[in-house]
């Protein structure tokens, strides 16, 4: 039975409608559609970080089966990443034409009626690889004498550019100077339903449908249609069920373009289901940030500027559409936090290197920043011997003084942000740890408690983006409401649900709006022929955007169907309202079925000039498009051993603020499967490379996801400060769990090492960089 | 080429499969059954999980082969099992799901859990539940939801 809220389903814990097909196996993924004449594809894949392609040889007996660049009907390289004249392009073909820049790079694509048929056609195929010296190291790599991955580039720069604001020379003599290094290493995306792609050619209809594991269907359609060079309407892309994205479905893949370039050319469909070797190996990855800052502060902890370098190692090409140039940008400008900071020059070099390409993760670019800032933060503390938690309280930003542009040049809008600290503070009850960590551990463990704010910039639209220089600016988003002739409504959007519970949380809003049930509302999305254009799911932006549209699409259509029924009820629609389903006046009520009968298929019972249909489509873009910010705190309560660097999490707590919340269970989901991701890039995940540029980790057995020991369940706690420019005050959520705990976490390990003066600033925290950190403070070093 | 007799939910099938045929290969291509999901091919993540012969078992790691004469039962195959019904139950008003592609292995690994282990704690569901992926939920209320299942049996099974 459904929950309803004091105010109606905002803010209901409704059960959510996505369940019941995932509960009894009847989802519905790429991999699970079946189609007669379907074949799969295994792709030859480059097992040199960087060389000169001087051939292929196919084995004769498979000749026809064996696809290579010069094969396919030349798909068109797609211009990537921002659009800025000195954003330096780097030609990413489907499959590698006359150089590879990274293990795992498509070199050629073998067709067979299954998978491992396939697979043995790639291994009989011979490639002839002239290697060059790879460039693994992203300093090094950006040095004008490394040796490049383009020949038309001056060096490895995409681009480098400087945030600046103040003046931080005018430091040079403030009391405290802090100068640190940082670095978040390089993960995958591990979405446990890899990337999958089916094609085929629908003759009847005379195009191409494209199954597609995205984020975003629309997009993609547009990106692909302009690779194979077809009109976009010759082109439908489908995301069925997607078992996860967390940004790594949201790039132009070479994989997606070859397969549909294949089905053009072969008469059947074809597909490629991504194995997990090749998402590590080669899907999108993420994070890979280098920091060499310096902090300034006076002698009471104010904190007073900072700058430095940032390095952003982008791997070998840029993905369409915006390539990774916003992880350098965003890192920049969030460098200064939720912190009153004056000054700040902070230069960015986002680098190409012969690792797979970079693209967006839950929470992009800011896990690092936030890691650098609130460990710097920390390391501040020390420096001048004050609790961490009351330089936070000095600097933190007050909400009498919000809206707030921070040095970085964001506008930080509404919340309490001292409030979200000091309860995170009494929930792990930070006194009563100090007395545990002065009596000691019996078991020869030590205790730290870390901390970490975040800001969580959500809802953006027009204004952001086309400062970003963006090729696509998702501005808005879109919803079709349609109700049918019995009541029932259908809600095209034009967002992807693929986890966050859209189908649920949508179908509240328009409840909301049309009086109606959520059960009588069906979400419907992921089909470029049903649906109307839309962004799809990233950047937090979801409930804003797609929310917002259909709050409005539903509020038109009763709009309409208030003239409608106030006709039916012979008064004037003034006197009329809306209630329970049903459109009451003076003298009675009519149902909203009752309506939506005339409209569709009794015309005649219509006022006079009012058109058929009961139907909508609406656009949406919060009134301020620069974006609405959620935050919080977290708080890590770690144990650790310093002999094997064992790091066990004991508590886990946030107190957060994502606006008016919609359904709070949904949100409360998101938090700690956030947390959890985030504990991934904190103690675990890494996709480490050799000086050969050879990747380390390909499987699950070395690339480590945490599982449910080791993630605690976190205590959270909200406040609610509404949004001012949003649809009833809502703010993004998605990925704000996933960017504090880092920097909490590594906080916490020099908490607990205090006394020796152990320093943690590289992710993942390994029990190897644990306890070799220990190891070098107690041989006397504190080098970070 | 191998002919493999097995039970496949109750049902007795003979299959003509290559010797290197995974299990979850011939379930999920030849039988329709796709409720079984593959999320790594090599035995690490669980979202394959089905039982053999009664046992909890990865069917990315074993052989169709292997299963001349077993009984496999899939997520398809449990839908009117009584530990499944209130196990789905507490995963849905818990919040148990998200993106969903982990929930069939993580079930069955769930129901194994609580055939082996009257009303369990949290720290034996985290221990068993150890091999099993989820990218979404962050774990917590897979754990609470089999807790109260484990608890609602457990009080079925004593009243």
């Amino acid at each position: 039975m459904a929950e309803h809220a004091a105010n109606g389903w905002i803010g209901a814990r409704l059960l959510r409608k996505e369940d019941a097909r995932h509960l009894i196996g009847s989802g519905t993924f790429v991999a699970d559609i079946r189609m007669s004449g379907l074949q799969d594809v295994a792709f030859v894949r480059s097992q040199m970080a960087h060389a000169k392609l001087r051939g292929v040889t196919k084995p004769e007996r498979y000749a026809k089966r064996v696809f290579t660049h010069a094969d396919l009907d030349a798909p068109q390289i797609v211009q990537a990443g921002p659009e800025l004249s000195n954003f330096r392009q780097s030609p990413y073909p489907a499959l590698a034409s006359d150089k590879v820049r990274y293990v795992g790079q498509t070199i050629a694509a073998c067709v067979a009626p299954t998978r491992a048929q396939a697979e043995d056609i790639a291994e009989a195929v011979t490639v002839e690889l002239d290697e060059l010296p790879a460039v693994v190291d992203v300093v090094a790599a950006a040095r004008p004498d490394s040796p490049r991955l383009f020949e038309s580039w001056p060096d490895n720069l995409y681009i480098k550019s400087t945030v600046t604001e103040g003046d931080v020379a005018s430091l040079a003599s403030a009391p405290v100077q802090v100068k640190r290094q940082f670095k978040m290493n390089r993960q995958a995306t591990v979405h446990l339903e890899g990337r999958g792609v089916l094609a085929y050619w629908d003759a009847r209809l005379n195009e191409l449908v494209i199954y597609l594991s995205t984020q975003g269907a629309h997009v993609m359609r547009h990106g692909l249609a302009m690779a194979l060079g077809l009109p976009e309407n010759q082109v439908r892309v489908i995301a069925p069920d997607v078992g996860g994205g967390f940004g790594g479905k949201n790039r132009l893949m070479p994989e997606e373009i070859a397969v549909a370039a294949l089905a053009m050319k072969l008469g059947h469909p074809v597909r490629w289901i991504e194995d997990r070797r090749e998402h590590l190996l080669a899907s999108v990855h993420a994070r890979d940030h280098y920091y060499d800052l310096t902090i300034w502060a006076d002698r009471e902890g104010h904190l007073l500027g900072l700058a430095g370098d940032v390095y952003i190692d982008s791997g070998a090409y840029s993905l369409w559409p915006t390539g990774s140039f916003m992880e350098a940008s965003m890192a920049a400008r969030n460098l200064p936090g939720p912190y009153q900071m004056k000054h700040l020059k902070v230069n960015t070099f986002t680098v190409a290197t012969n690792k797979a390409p970079m693209g967006p993760y839950r929470g992009v670019a800011r896990p690092g920043a936030c890691f650098a800032i609130e460990r710097a933060v920390d390391e501040v503390a020390r420096e001048i011997g004050r609790e961490p938690v009351d330089v936070r309280r000095l600097n933190l930003v007050a909400s009498h003084q919000l809206p707030y542009r921070t040095a970085g040049g964001l506008l930080l809008d509404t919340g309490d942000y001292h409030a979200s600290l000091e309860t995170v503070v009494g929930m792990v009850d930070l006194p009563a740890l100090r007395k545990r960590q002065a009596a000691g551990e019996p078991d020869g463990r030590a205790i730290g408690v870390g901390f970490a704010f975040y800001t969580e910039q959500s809802g953006h639209g027009a204004a952001e983006w086309t400062k970003r220089k963006s090729r696509v600016v998702p501005g808005y988003e879109s919803a079709n409401a349609r109700m049918l002739p019995d009541g029932s409504v259908l809600m095209h959007v034009g967002i992807q649900n693929h986890g966050q519970g859209l189908e649920t949380t949508l179908s509240q809003i328009a409840a909301h709006e049309l009086t109606l049930d959520p059960a009588a509302i069906s979400v419907r999305y992921g089909d470029t022929a049903a649906g109307p254009f839309g962004f799809g799911t990233f950047a937090s932006r979801s409930i804003v955007f797609a929310g917002g549209a259909v709050a409005k699409a539903s509020r038109e259509l009763l709009e309409k169907a208030c003239r409608i029924g106030a006709h039916l009820l012979q008064t004037d629609v003034a006197n009329v309202r809306a209630e329970h389903g049903a459109v009451h006046g003076p003298n009675g009520k009519v149902t909203l079925a009752e309506i939506a009968r005339a409209a569709n298929i009794r015309q005649e019972l219509l006022p006079m000039g009012e058109q058929p249909l009961l139907e909508v489509t609406a656009t949406y873009e919060p009134g301020d498009s620069g974006g609405v910010f959620s935050y919080g705190t977290h708080a890590a309560v770690v144990a650790v051993d310093p002999d094997t660097g064992k790091v066990e999490i004991l508590d886990y707590a946030v107190a957060e603020d994502c606006g008016t919340i919609i359904n709070p269970m949904i949100v409360d989901g998101q938090i700690q499967g956030g947390i959890a991701q985030g504990i991934g890039t904190a103690l675990y995940e890494e996709v480490p490379y050799d000086d050969q540029g050879q990747p380390l980790a390909t499987t699950f057995g070395d690339y480590m996801v945490p599982c449910a020991p080791e993630v605690p369940t976190v205590r959270i706690a909200h406040s609610v400060t509404p949004a001012l420019c949003t649809e009833y005050g809502v703010k993004g959520v998605g990925e704000g769990g996933a960017i504090a705990p880092p920097a909490a976490i590594a906080n916490a390990l020099c908490d607990a090492f205090r006394a020796i003066g152990a320093k943690f600033n590289e992710t993942p925290l390994t029990p190897r960089r644990v306890s070799d950190a220990v190891d070098r403070a107690r041989n006397g070093g504190t080098a970070s | 080429m191998l002919t493999v007799t097995l039970t496949i939910n109750d049902d007795e099938q003979t299959h003509t499969v290559e010797p290197r045929t995974l299990l979850a290969d011939l379930l999920r291509d030849r039988c329709g059954l796709t409720g079984t999901h593959l999320g790594c091919e090599h035995g690490a993540c669980g979202a394959c999980t089905l039982e053999v012969d009664g046992k909890a078992t990865r069917s990315c790691v074993v052989l169709a082969a292997m299963c001349e004469g077993r009984s496999v039962r899939t997520i398809e195959g449990l839908r009117d099992d009584k530990i499944m019904e209130v196990l789905r139950r507490h995963f849905h008003q818990l919040h148990g799901v998200q993106c969903g592609f982990c929930t069939p292995g993580m079930l069955v690994m769930a129901r194994d859990i609580l055939r082996r282990h009257r009303k369990p704690t949290e720290k034996i569901i985290r221990h068993e539940l150890s091999g099993q992926v989820c990218r979404c939920t962050g774990y917590a209320n897979i754990v609470a939801a089999i807790g109260a299942a484990g608890a609602e049996l457990d009080q079925g099974a004593s009243s």
